[in-house]
């Protein structure tokens, strides 16, 4: 493109393409060969540059913030950084125009309706292997094929019901396909969060370009899935079977299903009986309607498919035998994502469909044919190989970059077991610009974009997900390898009609099926969400009392200081030689170890690593300004050695102070209050009364005369200032007995808690032939009696007896709460199913 | 045996029964407990008890046309009970004269195989085929020998040359183990040889069935009658597929009732499941087969 030139002194307008050269011979999809625009790119670059190079840079910083605070991951496996790393999104998005649009989408489509025929014939009369129009070999060597699944009639004869299709383009412009993914593709819900982060960073850009939505697809997928329940009725039951957080894609299993408001399930939330699929809730077992699935098929049942499995539903095949659940996609529908059918698709489009294959794959060579071996073997160079069955890996072999040893040892191999390998052309990729280091710079691309089933038929997703090799000289583009991403604009031609699946337009809100869907399994993390959140806050404000102390030491009372420690001491937070008079320094250094290591004594990392690991479980049940405030506590402790002073870690204990009570308020203000709230709040309760009696037993212990703990204690309980008000005096031991345990108007009060936890565990749900009281209204009634037998002035007037006395009571107080704690594990959440083999 | 060639019926009684250390809440059963229909094997009746009731039992033909029976247990329960009990009648089979078979590399080429055939060619999880198998396989596989005659000489030099020890292997156990080892049992020597034919691009399947516990007298006990046997079937044109058992070095036919069939043990195992809860279990698995005359 020409450089701006500077004729009349002012400043030159922005011009986004700069310096911009894509390599030679390769495709560019926005600048062409002549160097100018091309024509559907005009409307994007020329908004985008109005904006100024100032603006857009800033909009990316926002864009980028954006993605950190929502908590956009993709989990890389032996990933030194830690489990998630931030999904990477660049700010240009692939522009596609109407006609080429108009031609994929055909092309698309087709595909989708031959691949579902082709899945319908290998699980059912085989007429394509019997003809020969597929190798037998090719299905039968194939460990895709699962035997257990033939013969099992599909609702509507819909094999599959998602398909993502990678694309690449060629130098000459034509679409190729890399790959098809036809048993639980990933993905759709990347394009979704990039759609969201780019229309909020350039809404005007996007509303001038009139870009498709992608909100239509997404309900077209959604409501046929209801629709395809065995047995229609009003409110079909549709879950997201995934295989739980440590899959790399988690995040978009959680973000799909609310979005799609589906039932976010691992394997364990599901049980067959009657050869039906149930959900195990806290109200009992709810019926499955459908089930869709993120899960590969050989997982999905360990009776029969693979025994090993821990993540299936045993029994879940005789279910869909039974016609009495919906898989999407069915069991089954992996066999087809081999490379190797690739071949043969343009003859079975002519035989299954009467039409031409419309999207040409890109040329492969299928080692289970004679001919093609002989080509692979003498080609070796020039080609791509790979093995044809993803269960033995999807790693591609450039033939060109192997040494001799190691080229003959392929093809050794090769010979050995011909049908377990092709080969690929070596697909030149298309570059595109992305915005690296304040300009544009060429990058290769692949688009991966999907079809969904739509009533009878199929629809393209208009848009997907762009991913962008990390450097412009690898041909290979993985996410898994850390790659880039981009949207994917769509263009239309006249204006868009705007469709959300967040409020969808003319029709009634469904009734909420009030807590009824709320697996065990998830009501058990989110009351362990609450203990951890509890706890960590806890273990905070002990830190911070101390911290607090060190840092400014002028005002600082020592006798307070050492009794605190001694307090840390016997929670055994510190070790031993703190309850003893020790140099300030290796305090100062035991506190920081808390931040950089994982501290043996106390474990607050420990703790906060849970209390993120339970919140990924729950994630699609909090609100996204919750998963952003626990978000950013994880941020908050993520503190690099050598970069942080002592000085600063009081300023930091107050920040993550503070993104815990933010937690909590999110939690009073914005949860509805159903069961999964209640549990929330049981467990924070719980730990809160927990913490709260075993801290003042230990400020018993200290003696009755030591008043020096009795401020910390304060402190600690969050009640300072409520004492000051109220007494305008140094703390006495009784009336601070009676602030922290009895007052049930103080919050952080003993009392307070147990009144709480009575009033929900009364609300749980409950067998209503269950006998009554309940074993857990049974304890809680226990302690609370006994909370009320505690006189704060019996230490005042007896000493160290009345101690002894208050001590016991809270001793028995503790234990009725670790008792009761595992009544409601016990009922609640054990589902006294282990499996065993 | 008697010299003449007339039906024998057999009744069989297959127990297997489960004891838990603790209570389980469900559990869920495959079985293919049901002897398959055959040219020469009729099933006259077959029942299959399970104590207590099974809260669901549903039978369907599996993907090799094996019966295969589901059941789900849901109530608690701390033993389990399963009695298949089934009569046969079979007939001698009609084998071809192994000269009159065609030479071996014919069948071993894939493209002229019909597909009932070519599903039987392939590695499956427990029957892997190795270069070393192969080589093994390759003495009783000269150019051209007739493919029956050098199945049967495979067959007598896996039983001649491996031990029967209950001890050495279990089902788990690695085909490459006991190709070292030399020894292991029915399952054992029957995936072995699978694999080996398979290695020479020879089409062969898993059987699972019985042997007659007690025969007439003057005829030996053969090894592997109290329990759940297992031989192999490999294909040859013209005459199908053709039974081997190389546990006891024969061709079987009146003796050895079939039960199912599959690439391996997975795919036909008489009875497995999932069980939720019950801690630790005991397995009693107990067999009869016995002739109805003697009845």
């Amino acid at each position: 493109m020409k450089s701006p030139t500077d004729v009349h002194g002012v400043t030159a307008p922005w011009r986004l393409f700069d310096g911009y050269h894509s390599p030679e011979g390769t495709y560019d999809e926005m600048i062409a060969a002549s160097g100018e625009l091309r024509p559907h790119c005009e409307g994007f670059v020329r908004s985008v540059e109005a904006l100024g190079r100032h603006e857009f840079t800033s909009r990316w910083e926002g864009a980028k913030r954006s993605i950190r605070e929502n908590g956009v991951t993709y989990n890389i496996y032996g990933d030194p950084q830690g489990m998630d790393r931030p999904w990477e999104l660049d700010m240009v998005p692939l522009l596609i125009s109407p006609a080429e649009w108009r031609g994929l989408e055909a092309g698309l489509i087709q595909r989708t309706r031959l691949l579902n025929l082709i899945l319908a014939d290998l699980y059912g009369p085989q007429t394509l292997l019997a003809t020969g129009l597929l190798p037998p070999s090719l299905v039968f060597s194939n460990p895709a094929f699962l035997r257990p699944c033939h013969g099992v009639r599909v609702p509507h004869g819909i094999h599959l019901h998602l398909h993502a299709v990678d694309l690449a383009r060629s130098p000459d412009g034509q679409w190729w396909v890399l790959a098809d993914r036809t048993q639980a593709p990933s993905g759709a819900g990347y394009a979704l969060e990039n759609r969201i982060v780019l229309l909020r960073s350039l809404p005007e850009t996007f509303r001038d370009c009139q870009v498709h939505r992608l909100a239509s697809f997404f309900r077209a997928q959604r409501d046929t899935l209801m629709a395809l329940a065995p047995k229609p009725h009003d409110q079909p039951r549709v879950v997201l079977l995934t295989p739980g957080p440590y899959n790399e894609t988690y995040f978009e299993h959680a973000y799909l299903a609310r979005y799609l408001g589906f039932t976010l399930v691992e394997g364990g939330d599901l049980t067959v009986r009657d050869r039906k699929v149930f959900i195990k809730t806290l109200e009992g077992l709810q019926p499955v309607d459908v089930i869709f699935r993120r899960l590969d098929d050989s997982f999905c049942d360990p009776l029969e498919l693979r025994g090993e499995s821990s993540l299936g539903v045993a029994g879940l095949v005789e279910a869909t035998r039974a016609g009495n659940v919906t898989i999407a996609n069915s069991l089954g529908s992996g066999v087809i994502e081999t490379a190797a059918i690739m071949p043969f698709l343009p003859a079975l489009c002519r035989r299954l469909l009467g039409e031409e294959l419309r999207l040409p794959s890109v040329a492969t060579w299928w080692g289970g044919q004679a001919k093609e071996l002989q080509y692979m073997l003498e080609h070796l160079d020039q080609l791509v190989a790979k093995r044809a069955f993803a269960t033995e890996g999807r790693e591609p072999i450039f033939g060109k970059k192997l040494a001799e040893r190691e080229k003959s040892l392929l093809a050794a191999e090769l010979r050995a077991r011909p049908d377990h390998f092709v080969a690929q052309e070596q697909v030149a990729l298309s570059s595109a610009p992305v915005w690296h280091r304040h300009k544009m710079e060429p990058r290769p691309v692949v688009f991966r974009t999907y079809v969904a089933a739509a009533g009878d038929s199929y629809t393209a997703m208009p848009g997907g997900l762009t991913r962008v090799s990390g450097t412009h000289d690898i041909p290979i583009v993985s996410m898994q390898r850390g790659g880039n991403s981009k949207d994917t604009w769509v263009l239309s031609e006249g204006p868009v009609s705007t469709v959300t699946l967040l409020t969808p337009p003319g029709s009634a809100t469904r009734p909420e099926r009030a807590g009824s869907d709320l697996p065990s399994r998830v009501a058990e993390s989110l009351f362990w969400l609450g203990r951890y959140a509890e706890r960590a806050e806890h273990a905070i404000r002990l830190l911070r009392s101390v911290v607090a102390r060190l840092t400014d030491r002028d005002t600082t009372d020592p006798l307070e200081l050492a009794a605190l420690l001694r307090v840390l001491v016997e929670l055994k937070m510190l070790p031993e030689r703190f309850a003893e008079r020790v140099p300030l320094r290796e305090l100062e250094e035991e506190m920081l170890s808390f931040f950089f290591k994982e501290n043996p004594h106390a474990g607050l990392r420990r703790t906060l690593n849970e209390l993120r690991r339970i919140a990924t479980i729950v994630r699609d049940r909090l609100s996204i300004d919750t998963w952003r405030i626990l978000n950013q506590l994880h941020q908050d402790l993520r503190l690099r050695h050598g970069r942080v002073q002592f000085d600063d870690v009081l300023a930091h204990l107050n920040r993550m102070i503070t993104d815990l009570a933010a937690f909590s308020g999110m939690e009073m203000e914005n949860m509805t209050r159903g069961h999964g709230w209640r549990f929330l709040d049981v467990g924070r309760r719980l730990e809160r009364a927990m913490n709260a009696t075993s801290l003042v037993q230990l400020a018993l212990s200290a003696g009755s005369s030591d008043s020096a703990v009795l401020e910390p204690l304060l402190e600690i309980a969050d009640s300072s200032m409520t004492y000051r008000r109220r007494y305008f005096a140094r703390p006495r031991l009784s009336p601070v007995l009676d602030l922290l345990l009895l007052d049930d108007t103080n919050t952080r009060a003993v009392a307070f808690q147990l009144a709480a936890l009575s009033e929900h565990i009364r609300h749980l749900p409950r067998d209503p032939k269950a006998p009554s009281p309940t074993r857990e209204e049974r304890l809680i009634d226990q302690a609370i009696a006994t909370e009320r037998q505690v006189d704060p002035h019996v230490v005042h007037r007896d000493g160290d007896k009345g101690a002894q006395e208050v001590t016991a009571l809270l001793a028995s107080i503790e234990a009725n709460l670790r008792e009761l704690s595992e009544a409601i594990t016990y009922y609640y959440f054990s589902h006294a199913e282990l499996r065993v083999s | 045996m008697s010299a003449d060639a007339s039906p024998v019926q057999y009744e069989v009684v297959h127990t297997t029964e489960y004891d838990y250390s603790e209570s389980v809440a469900v559990s869920h059963h495959l079985a293919h407990l049901s002897p398959r229909v055959l040219p020469h094997q009729q099933c006259l009746h077959h029942e299959l008890q399970i104590e207590p009731a099974p809260a669901v039992m549903t039978t369907h033909s599996d993907y090799f046309g094996n019966p295969a029976s589901y059941f789900a247990m849901q109530g608690a329960h701390k033993r389990l009970t399963v009695r298949a009990r089934s009569r046969v009648s079979l007939e001698a089979t009609k084998l071809p004269s192994p000269s009159d078979t065609p030479p071996w590399e014919e069948v071993a080429d894939r493209t002229a195989l019909p597909l009932e055939a070519v599903e039987f060619l392939y590695d499956s999880a427990l029957i892997p085929a190795s270069a070393e198998l192969e080589a093994y396989a390759r003495a009783a596989f000269p150019p051209a020998r007739p493919l029956l005659d050098a199945v049967l000489e495979l067959t007598r030099r896996i039983h001649d040359e491996f031990t029967f020890d209950r001890k050495a292997t279990t089902v788990r156990t690695p085909l490459a183990d006991v190709f070292k080892s030399r020894r292991g049992v029915c399952q054992d020597f029957a995936r072995l040889e699978i694999a080996c034919l398979r290695s020479l691009g020879l089409p062969a399947r898993y059987v699972s069935g019985y042997l007659e516990t007690a025969p007439p007298p003057g005829r030996p006990r053969l090894l592997g009658a109290d329990a759940s046997h297992a031989w192999l079937s490999f294909y040859c044109p013209e005459a199908g597929w053709i039974h081997v058992d190389p546990t006891n070095n024969v061709l079987p036919s009146r003796g050895h009732v079939t039960v199912a069939w599959g690439r391996d043990y997975n795919d036909v195992s008489p009875i497995h499941g999932v069980i939720l809860g019950g801690g630790s279990h005991t397995l009693r698995v107990h067999v009869d087969v016995l002739r109805v005359e003697e009845i």
